[in-house]
């Protein structure tokens, strides 16, 4: 007689397993412990980590997306006197910006900022203060992820001609308007230095928090009073030059960052005389820097699940092992009664399936709780990705292969004769 | 037709080499043949070699020497699948600790050898309810082995080795755990299987047992005692 239907072989087994498990309650919930807290444990882990590692996301999404490259001015002399070259360059300047973007239209740049700092007193009706004014050109405002709330952006007009306008970010609104809803702010005039502007619009509130009981780290950013550049080197620091403080470039495809940032590097190096007085801030790198302590302690949460899992499989073998003696009988039985080898060991091997299955859920549960907690705790929303499962899955589906491989091999490998005896 | 055929069958326990005087020599050369439809029952005192002689009888050990063949086959020299196939096919066995597996239910245990020989599942189950209604427990299906007397799991024992229609039933024992009524009602039940034609070996050391089966062999020393060794020895 052959055998037939091998999914229904497959199938009793299963039902046999089952029973066996639910009739040795005590002895199954010890051999599950050890996937239980495994899975838990590299669920768990993996999902904390995922949820740092989301919020960090976040918190570049908000920046202004990480497909940036920033070029920022730096200090050519840090010790004695600068050479003759050195004291004859100018630093960063639009000129830069401008080549930059040229060379970076085959590169895929789409869009280019500039941002010219200066200091200066700025007057309202209401206050008069020392305060950081922001030039910016271009892009700034996209590229730095600011959007507008009340009244109007920056038009091209505008940032062509150096007008004579301001945006304003929500807390230096409130400082210099303190009792004007920020639609009446719209339109005020406002002098800076000695020349007047008029308040165009105001910015959206910027905030973020990487756990719920910390500062708002982009409170910065809130207190921008925001002109075009042009007007800041024209009228306020008569810059002749046009030197700016930061040029940013958007490069949506990250695989051409690295060439371009290496032809950037030597075109801004010639403007300069080749000196290099300023530095390459890749964003991409810097957030993949951040991912990339993410990545150790994904490992180490892996291997502390492996621990786990190891841990239980010791358990697991022995406890197989010693049911193994009460079980020695009932495998002679079988034996007698014409299953082969083969089928025992298939039988010990569907109820580590059935054990490292049943074990795995609730491992994913506890995994969930825990993973929750912990995110609760540092205050950052828990993400459970599903690879995160996956991983917990298949380590505990190897784990449970192997340690059930050496009961189940000795249980098949006994005499049949022997094991009948057996007492 | 002959069921059982063995010829000079030898089974040595220990010793590493063949003149090794630690070897245990349980069977020395037995000659026996069992022909289809027989009642032979297997007896002999303790320490004669019975128990090796059924184990090698029920394919579970193999002999050290000699030939066995089974219903046609040869079974010595044969490995532990093939082995279990001939177990599973050729041979029914009745133990004298009845030998149920204790999580199953009734009907499961005997479907138990029918699952292994790949029969469907809805034939497992006519034939196991056919069985069971045979040896006279059609009510006691779906209940555990422990809710069930002896007498009664004895019963299950000898349906579930029916259930593939085994060549040899070979009975170890089969009332030694049983009172005498009992005991006497599984005998019957042999009978009965006797005389629709089974094969039946017995091993017994009851000789009330024993005389009730229409051949007897008796085991001495690893050897078969046949009359005309006893008169050799009366001499």
């Amino acid at each position: 007689m052959k055998p037939r239907g091998r999914s229904g072989a497959f199938l009793e087994r299963l039902h046999e397993a089952w029973i066996e498990l639910r009739e040795n309650p005590g002895r199954s919930v010890l051999q599950a412990l050890g996937v239980m807290l495994g899975v838990a444990s590299v669920l768990g882990g993996f999902s904390i980590s995922d949820s740092q590692r989301q919020q960090t996301e976040r918190l570049f999404a908000r920046l202004g997306g990480v497909d940036k490259l920033n070029v920022l001015p730096t200090d050519t002399v840090y010790d004695g006197k600068p050479g003759a070259l050195q004291s004859a360059n100018r630093g960063l300047t639009l000129q830069d910006a401008t080549e930059g973007e040229e060379l970076g239209r085959e590169k895929a740049v789409n869009a280019t900022s500039v941002q010219k700092d200066a200091r200066a007193r700025v007057r309202s009706e209401f206050a008069d203060r020392e305060h950081a004014v922001t030039g910016v050109g271009a892009d700034f405002v996209a590229l730095n992820g600011y959007e507008i709330e009340q009244g109007r952006g920056f038009s091209s007009h505008d940032l062509a001609t150096g007008a004579p306008v301001a945006v304003l970010g929500v807390q230096a609104a409130s400082v210099f308007f303190p009792t004007d809803p920020p639609e009446a702010i719209v339109g005020k005039p406002l002098r800076i230095g000695d020349v007047p502007v008029t308040v165009i619009g105001v910015f959206r509130e910027r905030s973020f928090r990487f756990r719920e009981d910390q500062e708002n780290i982009m409170a910065w950013r809130n207190r921008i009073v925001a002109v075009p550049s042009g007007l800041v080197a024209a009228r306020m620091t008569g810059d002749p030059y046009h030197r700016v403080d930061r040029v940013t470039f958007r490069i949506p495809d990250l695989a051409a960052m690295t060439d371009f940032s290496r032809e950037l590097s030597s075109l801004v190096t010639g403007n300069h005389r080749l000196q290099s007085d300023f530095r390459l801030d890749d964003v991409a790198k810097r957030m993949e820097k951040r991912m990339s302590q993410g990545a150790v302690y994904n490992l180490i949460f892996m291997l502390s699940g492996i621990l786990a899992l190891l841990g239980g499989g010791m358990v697991n073998v022995n406890v197989q092992l010693a049911s193994l003696k009460e079980r020695v009988r009932e495998v002679g039985v079988k034996m007698a009664l014409g299953a082969p080898g083969s089928e025992i060991f298939k039988s010990f091997m569907t109820e580590a399936l059935l054990l490292t299955l049943l074990g795995s859920v609730v491992g994913f549960a506890l995994g969930i709780l825990y993973a929750w907690g912990i995110t609760r705790i540092i205050g950052v929303p828990l993400s459970l990705a599903p690879l995160s499962f996956l991983w917990a899955i298949l380590l505990a589906a190897v784990f449970g292969f192997l340690f059930a491989l050496y009961p189940a091999l000795k249980a098949s490998r006994q005499s049949p004769m022997e094991a009948l005896r057996y007492e | 037709m002959r069921i059982i055929e063995t010829r000079n069958l030898i089974k040595t326990y220990g010793g590493r080499h063949e003149n090794d005087g630690n070897a245990v020599h349980a069977l020395r050369g037995i000659d026996l043949d069992v022909e289809k439809g027989e009642m032979v029952a297997l007896i002999g005192p303790s320490g004669s070699g019975k128990s090796t002689l059924m184990a090698i009888l029920g394919c579970l050990d193999a002999p050290t020497g000699g030939s066995y063949t089974l219903d046609g086959r040869q079974v010595e020299g044969l490995a532990g699948a093939e082995l279990a196939a001939i177990r599973n096919e050729k041979i029914g066995f009745v133990f004298q600790q009845y030998n149920l597996l204790p999580k199953a239910t009734i009907l499961r245990n005997v479907e138990l050898p029918m699952l292994y020989a790949g029969v469907s599942r809805r034939e497992r189950r006519e034939r196991a309810l056919d069985l069971l209604a045979r040896v006279g427990l059609p009510d006691k299906v779906n209940v555990l082995p422990g809710a069930l007397s002896g007498g009664q799991r004895q019963r299950v024992a000898i349906a579930r080795a029916l259930a593939n229609r085994p060549a040899l039933l070979l009975a170890d024992e089969p009332t030694g755990a049983l009172d005498s009524k009992t005991g006497q009602e599984v005998l019957d039940l042999f009978g009965e299987l006797h005389a629709q034609g089974n094969t039946v070996v017995l091993v017994t050391h009851d000789p009330k047992i024993a005389a009730l089966a229409e051949r007897r062999v008796e085991l001495r020393d690893g050897l078969l005692w046949d009359g005309e060794q006893r008169e050799k020895a009366a001499a």
